[in-house]
């Protein structure tokens, strides 16, 4: 007798999101079953990898990061070429690290004009993450939506306490809104529930669960994630139709581990293989959970993962 | 709507569309029919004529089907004798008025290019600034979207003089509008009026100078229609979305000062198709049904200290407090903070003196917001250490304000005033006690500011059930005394229909799925006779929070078809139940322990149990540490069936459901229960006995074993035969 393998009925599926310049047709989400199981549905569009690039030079990093875009980090319009010429970036992530007011502090003018520098000088879909500071962001973040007008930006976190000023700002210059919430799928679709009804259209939204890195939460924005998936694919939850994104490069190279050096910590083993197994680990998770758009740091963590989504979509 | 309203509105819209229309065709003669007509940088054409019939005026040309439609909506002029042309009629007029306008503008632009400056401010040499282009729509329409501007006024005419127009001018960019004027009155305006008494006008005091004429208030009308179009996504030509998207998220309005033309009769119900009320300063006459606005359509006679807050009620507009005006720190972080011994400057109530707190609902126009008096002696008139009665006095009215919510409100104050720092408060209603300690004093607290921090937080937590707060804080003890009698007759009225609520009464309860961030598919449903198993939500609190946060975990269930009475089982409630609980949980009973009770969260003030052998019922409460008669603690039996299941036998509820009609009425109700932590019957008492005297068992409280009879079954058995308690002759609950 032939094993018959259960299929799970699926009642929704996740909204396809246009991203970046209209005319290039990059497409998000789509999915009509859960994470790989292209064996019961449409996986129309696999997931797609960000690099971050910071505006300012990172202070304190990890040695590998350092070799790698020391020649660059004090321009981010070279750090984001080297990303895309270099290591094939799908897209871009544009931290506004400089904008956070217990560090530079800088004004939302400047910030905004640095956004339309990079995002003139490069042609992959750009997005754009503030410091969740929820004052600051959202001027710094308005005034981003205003300069880059037409540019199609992904901007975020916009959060329950700024979500009305800068999802008023996407909606007029037309740019996709990054709904952050801490970890929780009932804020998760209240927030989304929140954008709806300023009259951000579904199109124009990606759900960032908040991530956790490997050894530092990962399995909360996990379990927070599948339940995210599984309530838009076989409950009916329709405000979580949305496609989500992970911004795991900057969570797991901040961590004590990924910056130690070997004589720091010798048990560890080689810092560059461990900071890009962290990496990979926590994207090769979240990927398992749901995520559609990764942001990743190491080109090496964008090679393996690239390969494994490869692979498993077939 | 009024008969009066309609014919002037029509015959002005007859009158305008004439004029329009002779005007084109001198345009058609001098420059052609190819001739561009435009507004500066707009990507919308003639945006009212583009939104409402999709039509794209480009060319003169471009106008003819425009005045056609003008023709095809534009009613006869009722006759005398016809009492009915009204409603439908005169909003068609009203809009091809707009049509109309909206060309006779465009030809402006191409007879006198220099008329409007394509600016955000004006000059001396050009007061008007006509059409705003994309880049001013982009950049304030984002602050409509956003709240930051919820709205503007389309001011026609002129105020009696210019210092009366810059007091209405403040008022409204006191309330973040934008006022957009338009439309002379006797040889002035109210943009002139402003420029005169040396107001700085332009959009960025959001005082915006459109035109003279009347035909510029489709400057205001197609900045709307834009608005529509550019951040509601609407298409061209979807009319009905674009004026509901007004309707619903532009809070404007039209005020006219001075005498009301049929021009203006014209474009008043033209913005009325927009959901935008027309306010008078001249006795006009009123339209009050609501129908196509949110309330009223045309409110009239209004005098020039009241326009602005009047018009802002009938819109439907909220008041924005920023901040709670206090000299003192405010917020959660002071709100546990004690003020003991030496440090009180000033002690009321608490048994010294009399001290009484009441929220009263009122009548629109009894109330008048932000009005805040001391009567009596304030702080400053006392030596330290003095004791003083109160009375705090809130008086509230909102359009969506019910008196079930005053309670809610009231209830507020506690934390409330406790967040000022330097203040405590411990009690409520008629029992309330409050120190004000010597530092905040010396930083200049007064009593007046009670009632700051309650009209403050009032507005900025309850603004979608309120719109006016006025409190008046009473020192003076004939008046406290006054007050607290009042207080009495009202908690008595209060506790009195509470109390006389009834499953039975209302057709929709409510939800709460607050618990579901950590018992996933945990639904409660709260109706009035069976509050929330956690014990602070009960119906009227659900009722409440719905209508203050639509989105939140409070969502009204309609029960829908009864399918059991007995088990307290409804269809309604089981659909939602089991949508609500992501599919997990398909149905459950309202009223029973053994069939499919409710699903427990896990923040339950008491879990009932099933005893087989007395066959009854237990419960215990989470103060509760010992051993129960089930055989298991609080802790063990919630760690069991808690997490958003349902379990036969077992189920948990709030101290106060034992003691309401509803307790597991489906198994006999409160006469099965067996055993209960002494502490918890004391705690529930009074109630109980009231219960029980209802139901014609005064003795039945002595008969509830505790854990000085046993907590065992084996151990109580005995004692409820020697009672006599009722569940061991009752049917078997198993």
């Amino acid at each position: 007798m032939a094993v018959e393998i259960p299929k799970v009925s699926y009642t929704g599926k996740i909204k396809t999101i246009p991203i970046g310049d209209p005319s290039k047709g990059i497409l998000v989400g789509g999915d009509e079953a859960y994470p790989f199981y292209g064996f019961e549905g449409a996986l129309p569009n696999a997931p797609r990898i960000a690099m971050d690039v910071q505006d300012t030079p990172p202070e304190e990093c990890a040695a590998t990061i350092r070799e790698l875009f020391s020649d660059v980090w004090d321009d981010p319009v070279a750090w984001a070429q080297k990303c895309i010429q270099e290591y094939g970036a799908d897209m871009i992530d544009l931290e506004l690290a400089s904008t956070d007011p217990n560090g530079l502090d800088r004004s939302a003018e400047e910030a905004a004009e640095m956004v339309k520098k990079v995002a003139d000088s490069i042609d992959v879909p750009l997005i754009v993450y503030g410091t969740a500071n929820v004052e600051k962001d959202s001027d710094v973040l308005r005034m981003v939506c205003e300069v880059c007008e037409g540019r199609h930006l992904m901007v975020g976190p916009v959060q329950e306490g700024n979500y009305k000023k800068i999802g008023a700002a996407a909606i007029a210059y037309k740019h996709t809104v990054i709904a952050n919430t801490p970890i929780d799928i009932n804020l998760a679709k209240q927030l989304n529930i929140l954008l709806g009804n300023l009259g951000v259209p579904d199109e124009q939204i990606l759900i960032d669960p908040t991530t956790g890195g490997l050894g530092y939460g990962l399995e909360y924005t996990y379990s927070v994630m599948e339940r995210i998936r599984m309530a838009a694919m076989v409950q009916q939850d329709e405000k979580l139709q949305l496609p989500m994104i992970c911004n795991i490069g900057k969570e797991v190279w901040k961590t004590k581990e990924a910056k130690q050096t070997i004589e720091e910590a010798p048990e560890l083993g080689d810092p560059t293989q461990r900071g890009v197994l962290m990496e990979a680990i926590t994207a090769q998770d979240l990927l398992l959970a749901g995520a559609n758009i990764l942001i990743l740091r190491h080109p090496e963590t964008v090679k393996l993962v690239r390969s494994m989504i490869q692979e498993l979509m077939g | 709507m009024s008969k009066i309203i309609a014919s002037a509105g029509i015959r002005g819209a007859h009158k305008i569309i004439d004029r329009a229309e002779k005007k084109w065709n001198e345009a058609m003669e001098k420059f052609g029919a190819t001739q561009e007509v435009a507004f500066p940088n707009t990507g919308y054409y003639l945006p009212i004529i583009y939104g409402i019939t999709g039509m794209a005026v480009k060319t003169l040309e471009d106008m003819k089907p425009v005045f056609e439609r003008c023709r095809d909506l534009l009613p006869p002029i009722p006759a005398e004798n016809h009492h009915l042309p009204y409603l439908g009629p005169a909003l068609d007029a009203g809009m091809a008025a707009f049509f109309a306008e909206e060309c006779e503008e465009a030809i402006r632009y191409i007879e006198e290019p220099d008329f409007y400056l394509s600016a955000e401010e004006p000059d001396e040499a050009h007061p008007w600034l006509g059409a705003a282009d994309d880049i001013i729509l982009r950049k304030r329409g984002v602050e409509f979207v956003d709240g930051t501007a919820p709205g503007f006024a389309a001011i026609l005419g002129a105020a009696p003089s210019k210092e009366i127009a810059s007091e209405i001018a403040l008022e409204l960019q006191k309330k973040n509008l934008y006022v957009f004027m338009a439309s002379e009155d006797h040889g002035t305006c109210f943009a002139k009026q402003l420029v005169e008494a040396g107001v700085q006008v332009g959009w960025n005091t959001r005082l915006v100078p459109f035109g003279p004429d009347t035909s510029a208030t489709v400057y205001a009308i197609g900045f709307a229609t834009r608005a529509a179009m550019s951040f509601g996504g609407v298409k061209p030509g979807d009319f009905r979305k674009i004026l509901l998207y007004n309707k619903n998220r532009i809070f404007a309005f039209a005020m006219t000062l001075g005498e009301v033309t049929d021009e203006w009769y014209a474009n008043g119900v033209g913005a009325v198709n927009y959901g935008f009320p027309v306010i008078a300063d001249t006795p006009i006459p009123e339209i009050l049904p609501t129908g196509i606005c949110t309330y009223e359509h045309v409110v009239s006679n209004i005098p020039h200290n009241e326009i602005v807050s009047k018009a802002i009620e009938v819109r439907g507009l909220k008041v924005q407090v920023a901040e709670v005006p206090v000299p003192v720190a405010y917020g959660p972080a002071f709100e546990g903070e004690r003020v003991r011994g030496e440090d009180i400057y000033a002690e009321m109530g608490g048994g010294r003196t009399q001290a009484v707190e009441l929220v009263q609902m009122k009548d629109m126009n009894a109330v008048e917001d932000g009005k805040i008096e001391l009567v009596g002696p304030d702080l400053k008139d006392v030596e330290p250490g003095a004791k003083l009665p109160l009375a705090i006095y809130v008086e509230v009215a909102g359009r969506k304000m019910q008196e079930d919510f005053e309670p809610i409100l009231e209830r507020q104050i506690h934390h409330l005033i406790n967040y000022a720092q330097g203040t405590m408060h411990i009690g409520q209603r008629d029992i309330a006690w409050v120190r004000v300690s010597k530092s905040a004093v010396e930083k200049g607290f007064e009593l007046k500011h009670f009632g700051s921090i309650l009209h403050a937080k009032f507005h900025q937590d309850f603004n979608t059930i309120l719109d006016k707060v006025q409190v008046t804080v009473y020192t003076d003890k004939d008046k406290v005394d006054e007050i607290t009698q009042l207080a009495r007759d009202t908690y008595k009225v209060r506790d009195e229909r509470i109390e006389g609520m009834t499953d039975e009464g209302t057709d929709m309860y409510y939800s709460c799925t607050l618990c579901q961030s950590f018992a996933p598919t945990h639904v409660c449903v709260i109706s009035p006779e069976r509050t929330g198993l956690c014990g602070a939500y009960n119906w009227l609190d659900c009722k409440a929070a719905f209508e203050i946060n639509p989105t939140g975990p409070n969502q009204p269930v309609e029960k829908g078809e009864l399918l059991d009475e007995r088990l307290g089982r409804y269809q309604g409630i089981n659909d939602f139940v089991y949508s609500a609980s992501r599919q997990k949980i398909e149905s459950y009973n309202l009223y029973s322990i053994m069939e499919e009770p409710m699903t427990t969260c896990g923040c339950c003030e008491c879990i009932a149990a099933v005893l087989p052998m007395c066959n009854g019922i237990m419960t215990v409460d989470r103060d509760h540490r010992g051993e129960t008669p089930c055989g298991m603690k609080f802790t063990t039996l919630a760690g069991t069936i808690g997490g958003g299941v349902s379990t036969p036998g077992f189920v948990g509820h709030s101290k106060y459901y034992i003691t309401q009609r509803k307790f597991i009425r489906a198994e006999g109700g409160i006469q099965r229960m067996i055993w209960m932590p002494k502490r918890l019957k004391e705690e529930i008492m009074p109630r109980l006995k009231a219960l029980c005297e209802e139901l014609g068992i005064p003795d039945f409280p002595d008969k509830i074993a505790d854990e000085t009879v046993g907590i065992t079954e084996e151990e109580i058995y005995p004692w409820l035969e020697e009672k006599g308690h009722p569940a061991l002759t009752m049917d078997p609950i198993m």
